[in-house]
């Protein structure tokens, strides 16, 4: 089970890692530095993939540890699937919290993840979380309706991605009325039908309109049935011998994060989104695989919403909203008040029975996460924040009291506040930074300009950016990973309100405004990467990831 | 002992190698449990043990690099040798020793005259050398097959710190595509990272031309140059053979988890 979770982990293209990782020089023969590198062992990671489940994805990144090759195809998993599939609705309703909600909207993400690499690791963790996702179901009762549509839909989603569910299988069969069970069979008939007739990509959206055609009678055993539903139209692929669609998508999709002009893709991520994406007007062809700009519509929308959500606690909330308006900006910044939110939340936090700490909590912040994301797009330094956080969640002893692991994560992330931000934040120039053989900046638009035209004539260009901010994700230009800001704001010139040729051309057919946020600049333009640990030559980046990662220390 | 280290820093604040060679030589000393001992006898004999055992190394490095390089070495090339350096010394004896038949051409080296010291010793070797001006270096890299030159320090960036003239050599050879070799030991890898020339401490000495410079002439008295990573090929260490970019690598994991 744990090889397989770990290969599964291995071969996602999201975290693929080609290239060689050599463990590090054994100098015993000679030299200064012998007494320094031992290659530390990472035996710890990968056993305790078995304990904790958001490690595999660390241990991908501590290669050393890693036996399997960088490239892996993963052995197909009927078995473990099949089983699991075919036992219905394995879920326990003796929570109440909203979780549900929570860990299948990281699903999603894991379907169609967010724009930064270090949350794809976030959201395969999740997915890898089955006990907790499956085992809380909500009381959907007190919600509007509204939001129990989405969850509910999540929940059918959710199950198609579940590699491992658990086996704690308390058939709540006997539960659901007459009534429910017809609908049920009705569900499965139309999602069989429809799965013959068009394909693979289907049956995830049909039991998705299954379960919105089901939303009426809200009641606990909803997503129960829901369950149902999905898990037996995926066990009836699975016997037809298909992978559900998530699954194989995800193993050929060349793209590991969410492409906006799919179109199936972007309804499954509107039908669960939190925050409603309205459409944009005039997108640009070439850049519609990222997420279009919404003018700040949502912001009174969601403020109306602010008492209603559960899910969300309240402060997590508040700093979405203050992406989206742009009071808080910058990477930094947006860490920082990302993970004082987590805090607070933290402090609030309550372990319902029957559940360990570092699943549910897990599952908590994934829920946040995604709120955020699609408040405003993660950027690198607060996925690898997040990752921060997940890992020591993960690490946890499970001896420690629910108050005493609280404080722990408290002080913990206060720490990482400090010394990884604030202190490392005496000089900020560049906003992110990705780092592989052909390393990239990844910056405020413009810099790449800047840093050529300052190459020519032979001037050094110097980077100064925290090391957190370093990330192993690979990315060769600036088109397939950005953010697009208001279109509006290129056509007007600050200062100068004459300058208006643009007014008003938004609604024409032949002229898009395209205003991208960050660019790429490429290592040969950069001279030397000023870090928190140091002056490090741009080739030096995947040396300084590589060491970061290792062992979890987070020097 | 801390103290005694910091004297020899100061003596010749100049001197790169000597800096980072003390600095690691502290690194390599302290970096013990030693210290924990309770007994300050037993804790000092073993400072002063791992104190012996750095120089044991070097000089072991010496051969190490020699060992090393001789792959590259083969029968009937010529190398361009700039600078008297030790280490490159020791790997052309080595070669020698190995009955391989090559020839040196040195440069003259003005105005340490390090071409001539170093032509001494590999006449003695029965090497067929050539001395050359340092102006000729261009006339004659067609006729060269590869540049080995020493270090007195390493860089982060990967380029080397070396005697004046070095970067003229590497940019000539770099232009022709021949390769430059450094040799240098571990212990002369500095945590210094200079953007251009202008960014080291100035290692000024006096420079004799034979006859006498009226006042008003400006002399560049500069002993040393810094040679970026771009123009160097490989750099022979007793941590084996690296490229320029491993250099930082080695720097990072020397220095921070210790």
């Amino acid at each position: 089970m744990d090889s397989r979770r770990a290969s599964r982990t291995v071969s996602d293209p999201k975290i693929r890692q080609v290239g060689f990782f050599a463990p590090p020089p054994d100098r015993s023969f000679s030299g200064p530095p012998d007494p320094i590198s031992t290659s530390t062992p990472n035996p710890a990671t990968t056993t305790t993939a078995a304990n904790s489940p958001s490690s595999p994805p660390i241990s991908d990144l501590s290669p050393t540890g890693n036996s399997l090759p960088p490239v892996m195809i993963p052995p197909p998993r009927h078995s473990s699937d099949t089983t699991h599939r075919l036992v219905p609705s394995p879920l326990r309703r003796d929570t109440l919290s909203l979780t549900v909600g929570s860990n299948n909207n990281n699903n999603n993400i894991n379907i169609s993840s967010s724009p930064s690499g270090g949350f794809d690791l976030t959201a395969v963790k999740a997915s890898s979380v089955p006990a907790s996702g499956l085992t809380t179901v909500s009381v959907l009762k007190t919600l509007p309706p509204g939001f129990t549509e989405t969850i509910v839909e999540k929940v059918g989603g959710s199950v198609e991605m579940q590699n491992d569910l658990p086996a704690n299988s308390k058939p709540l069969k006997e539960r659901t009325s007459k009534a429910e069970r017809r609908a049920l069979q009705e569900a499965q008939r139309a999602a069989k039908a429809a799965a013959k007739a068009e394909g693979s990509k289907l049956p995830a959206t049909t039991s998705g309109a299954a379960a919105s055609a089901n939303v009426k009678p809200a009641k606990a055993t909803k997503p129960s049935s829901q369950k149902n539903d999905s898990a037996t139209v995926a066990s009836s692929e699975k016997k037809g011998g298909d992978r559900p669609p998530e699954k194989d998508r995800k193993k050929d999709a060349p793209h590991p994060r969410m492409q906006y002009d799919d179109k199936s893709r972007v309804e499954k991520a509107k039908r669960r989104a939190v925050v409603k994406q309205t459409e944009a007007r005039n997108r640009v062809e070439l850049f519609r695989h990222l997420p279009q700009y919404e003018h700040g519509t949502q912001l009174p929308d969601l403020e109306s919403k602010f008492f209603q959500l559960d899910p969300v606690h309240p402060v997590v909330y508040k700093v979405g909203l203050q992406y989206i308006s742009g009071d808080i900006s910058g990477g930094n910044a947006r860490c920082i008040a990302m993970l004082q939110a987590f805090q607070e939340a933290i402090k609030d936090y309550s372990t319902p029975d029957e559940k360990t700490v570092t699943r549910d909590l897990t599952a908590k912040i994934n829920s946040y996460v995604s709120f955020l994301n699609e408040c405003r797009p993660l950027s690198i330094s607060m996925g690898n924040a997040i990752r921060f956080l997940k890992n020591r969640i993960a690490k946890l002893p499970l001896t420690l009291s629910e108050s005493e692991a609280k404080a722990f994560l408290q002080s913990d992330i206060e720490q990482f506040i400090n010394e990884k931000i604030i202190l490392a934040d005496k000089w900020t120039l560049a906003q992110s930074l990705r780092g592989n053989f052909y390393f990239v900046v990844y910056s405020r638009v413009g810099t790449a300009c800047v840093a050529m035209v300052a190459h020519e004539f032979r001037v050094p260009v110097l980077v100064c950016c925290e090391a957190y901010k370093f990330h192993e994700r690979v990315q060769l230009d600036s088109i397939c990973s950005n953010e697009l800001g208001d279109p509006d704001a290129i056509s007007k010139v600050p200062g100068r309100e004459d300058i208006n040729y643009l007014d008003g051309c938004t609604n024409s057919e032949n002229l898009q405004l395209l205003n991208l946020i960050y660019d790429a600049t490429p290592s040969d333009y950069v001279s030397m990467i000023v870090t928190d640990y140091g002056m490090v030559p741009p080739t030096s980046v995947p040396v300084i990831v590589r060491e970061y990662c290792r062992d979890q220390v987070w020097i | 002992m801390f103290i005694r280290v910091c004297a020899y820093q100061s003596w010749d604040t100049t001197s790169i190698s000597l800096t980072a060679g003390c600095d690691l030589f502290m690194r390599y000393v302290t970096r013990t449990s030693a210290l924990e001992y309770e007994d300050f006898n037993s804790a000092r004999s073993r400072l002063i043990e791992r104190a012996e055992k750095f120089g044991e190394i070097s000089s072991k490095a010496r051969r190490i690099i020699a060992m090393l390089s001789q792959d590259s070495i083969f029968y009937g090339c010529t190398i361009l040798v700039h600078g008297f350096s030790i280490v490159v010394l020791e790997v052309l004896k080595t070669a020698a020793q190995n009955k391989k038949l090559f020839r040196v051409f040195c440069t003259e080296g003005r105005p340490d005259r390090t071409g001539l010291r170093l032509s001494n010793e590999l006449a003695k070797l029965d090497v067929p050398v050539k001395l050359l001006i340092d102006s000729a270096v261009a006339y004659t890299m067609d006729e060269v097959d590869m540049v080995f030159v020493g270090a007195d320090g390493v860089v982060e960036s990967g380029g080397i710190i070396n005697m004046m003239g070095t970067f003229q050599i590497a940019l000539v050879a770099h232009s022709m595509n021949k390769p430059v070799y450094v040799a240098a030991e571990s212990y002369k890898f500095a945590r210094l990272y200079p953007l251009d020339q202008k960014d080291m401490a100035p290692a000024l000495r006096p420079i004799d031309f034979g006859v006498p410079i009226p006042s008003k002439v400006e002399v560049e008295r500069s002993a040393r140059i810094y040679t970026p990573p771009q123009y160097l090929t490989l750099l022979f260490t007793d941590l084996g053979v690296l490229t320029p970019s491993v250099v930082s690598d080695e720097l990072i994991q020397l220095y921070l988890w210790s």
